[in-house]
């Protein structure tokens, strides 16, 4: 049986930032899903806001290695999908707010 | 899952060259503004010298660059072989500064400037070729770098046969010619490149989704339309079928600005920044441009033409190219010097890359100054065009002095590995 929520999981890919717009991976709202089972293996699903994405094998390593640090995790794959293709209203609200000017953005 | 590049970022010092020689270029060629007399006409060798100056030197040298890096990311394939990008940059330069000498001194060089111009741009497309054979999802953004490339196969050709004819080599009706060899390239190439490009850029950089893409398609396929029976009207001597053609490419351009109003209605990111105010000025200049254009299918003001042109050139396509620069070199220097960062010490955010005054002085300077010496042009008064030179040039050093910036950041990281 694994210990491992995938509150934790969400949490560690937090830690990963896109460069271009400012926002972590996880309130943009492009980590889909974790599964995890019960030897701790994980697999996170993502997407990225654009097939075009230049970063696009550098986020998904990034990814791995942020969840390969949670204490006593086995191994973990990243897999990104297209469908349902991400959109804005995916974000948090506090993205939405900033991206439309409505918050100050934050450095 | 679709395949993805493998190679979306190829070496930082084999594009660094590509900018900063575009950059001086665009600096000089602005500052050769003052050396021009706009009333001699746009078949002026020292005008025709001029406009190869930026076309090659600023415009292609900076499109040539960054098609490094955006070819793999909008055909979503690798490039073919990527070093050969280093021969272009050197080939091109040497050309260009041949050209130059031909066209204000010795036309009897002009046809060995227009050869290195050849080579570089020979190599350029088959490098582009065989890429697009790997791509496998046909895209309009494919079918744009398609078509575009093989304009611009044709327009190289005519111009070193038209730089032949200029040395007295063979005989060409250069006036007919000539028109050939600029809607090729500005029509065929440049807008066609721009609104393929245009519909992977802005989007991603907007955060734009689930947008209706009809207006473009219609757009495509009318420029294409349009410059094929712009050249078939030359080679066939039936002139009205220009006015088709003009006609066709202007509406292609309607449809376009149609699309990228759609695009930005449905934007995520609203700020209005250094990128999208150049947004704004590009889109307005081609507005502006394309209104121009269709009055001079029914007058022959030859003010009218220039004002077009340089709306087109100087508004559109610099504003979209500076623009976009704020956007390329700081990724591209981002992910050479502090990619590697990532997760181990705390990295600045792109934004944070760019020189914050300097990009705002050089925006207001180049807007207001480009805006005057366009209207000077077609008010036909050269006091007001090199007033707005004047401002346009202070606006083109703070661009030199801004793309500096941001090709030095984080240089001392590099130094010290």
């Amino acid at each position: 049986m694994c210990n491992i929520e995938k509150e934790q999981v969400f949490l560690a890919t937090s830690t990963v930032m896109d460069p271009e717009v400012g926002f972590n991976l996880f309130e943009m709202g492009l980590i889909y899903d974790a599964i995890i089972d019960d030897e701790c293996n994980i697999k996170v699903i993502m997407t990225l806001s654009t097939r075009a994405c230049p970063l696009h094998q550098m986020i998904t390593q990034w990814v791995k290695e942020a969840v390969e640090k949670i204490k006593g995790v086995g191994k973990v794959e990243v897999e990104v999908v297209w469908e349902p293709e991400w959109n804005i209203s995916m974000a948090h609200e506090h993205v939405k707010d900033m991206l439309a000017g409505v918050l100050p953005p934050t450095s | 899952m679709l395949s993805i590049s493998k190679d979306f970022a190829p070496p930082f010092k084999m594009i660094e060259p590509f900018f900063l020689i575009g950059s001086i270029f665009y600096f000089l060629g602005i500052l050769f503004l003052f050396f021009l007399n706009p009333q001699s006409g746009y078949l002026d060798f020292n005008i025709v010298g001029w406009a190869h100056w930026f076309m090659l030197g600023f415009v292609m040298m900076i499109i040539f660059g960054a098609m490094a890096q955006l070819v793999p990311v909008v055909l979503e394939v690798g490039h073919f072989s990527v070093d050969m990008y280093y021969v272009i940059w050197p080939s091109l330069l040497l050309g260009t500064l041949l050209m130059m000498l031909g066209f204000l001194w010795s036309p009897a060089v002009l046809p060995y400037g227009g050869m290195l111009v050849l080579i570089s741009m020979l190599v350029f497309l088959v490098e582009t070729f065989m890429t697009l054979k790997k791509a496998e999802r046909v895209t309009l953004t494919v079918k744009s770098v398609l078509f575009s490339n093989v304009f611009l196969t044709i327009a190289i050709v005519i111009g070193f046969l038209m730089s032949l004819a200029l040395s007295g080599g063979i005989y060409l009706d250069l006036s007919l010619w000539l028109g050939v060899h600029v809607v090729l390239v500005l029509g065929g190439y440049v807008t066609l490149t721009i609104i393929g490009l245009s519909m992977i850029l802005i989007p991603m950089f907007g955060l734009s989704h689930g947008f209706d893409e009809t207006a473009v398609k219609r757009s495509f396929d009318l420029m294409v339309g349009g410059v094929s029976l712009y050249l078939f009207s030359a080679i066939v001597g039936w002139s009205f079928l220009r006015y088709l053609a003009l006609v066709a490419m202007y509406v292609s351009v309607g449809f376009y600005i149609f699309q990228i109003w759609i695009i930005y209605e449905t934007r995520a990111r609203k700020a209005h920044d250094i990128y999208a105010k150049s947004m704004y000025v590009g889109f307005g200049s081609l507005s502006v441009s394309t209104v121009l254009g269709i009055v001079t299918l029914f007058s022959e003001s030859e003010q009218i033409v220039l004002a077009a042109a340089w709306f087109l050139i100087m508004g559109f396509i610099t504003f979209l190219i500076n623009g976009h620069l704020y956007k390329i070199i700081p990724f591209l220097v981002w992910f050479e010097r502090y990619s590697p960062l990532v997760g181990k010490e705390k990295v600045p955010m792109l934004h944070d890359m760019l020189p914050d005054k300097k990009s705002k002085y050089q925006f207001w300077f180049s807007a207001i100054g480009m805006t005057i010496a366009g209207i000077g042009l077609l008010v036909g008064n050269n006091t007001m065009f090199y007033g707005g030179v004047s401002f346009f040039t202070v606006g083109a050093g703070f661009m030199l002095s801004s793309v500096w910036f941001m090709l030095s950041f984080g240089k001392e990281l590099k130094n010290k590995e």
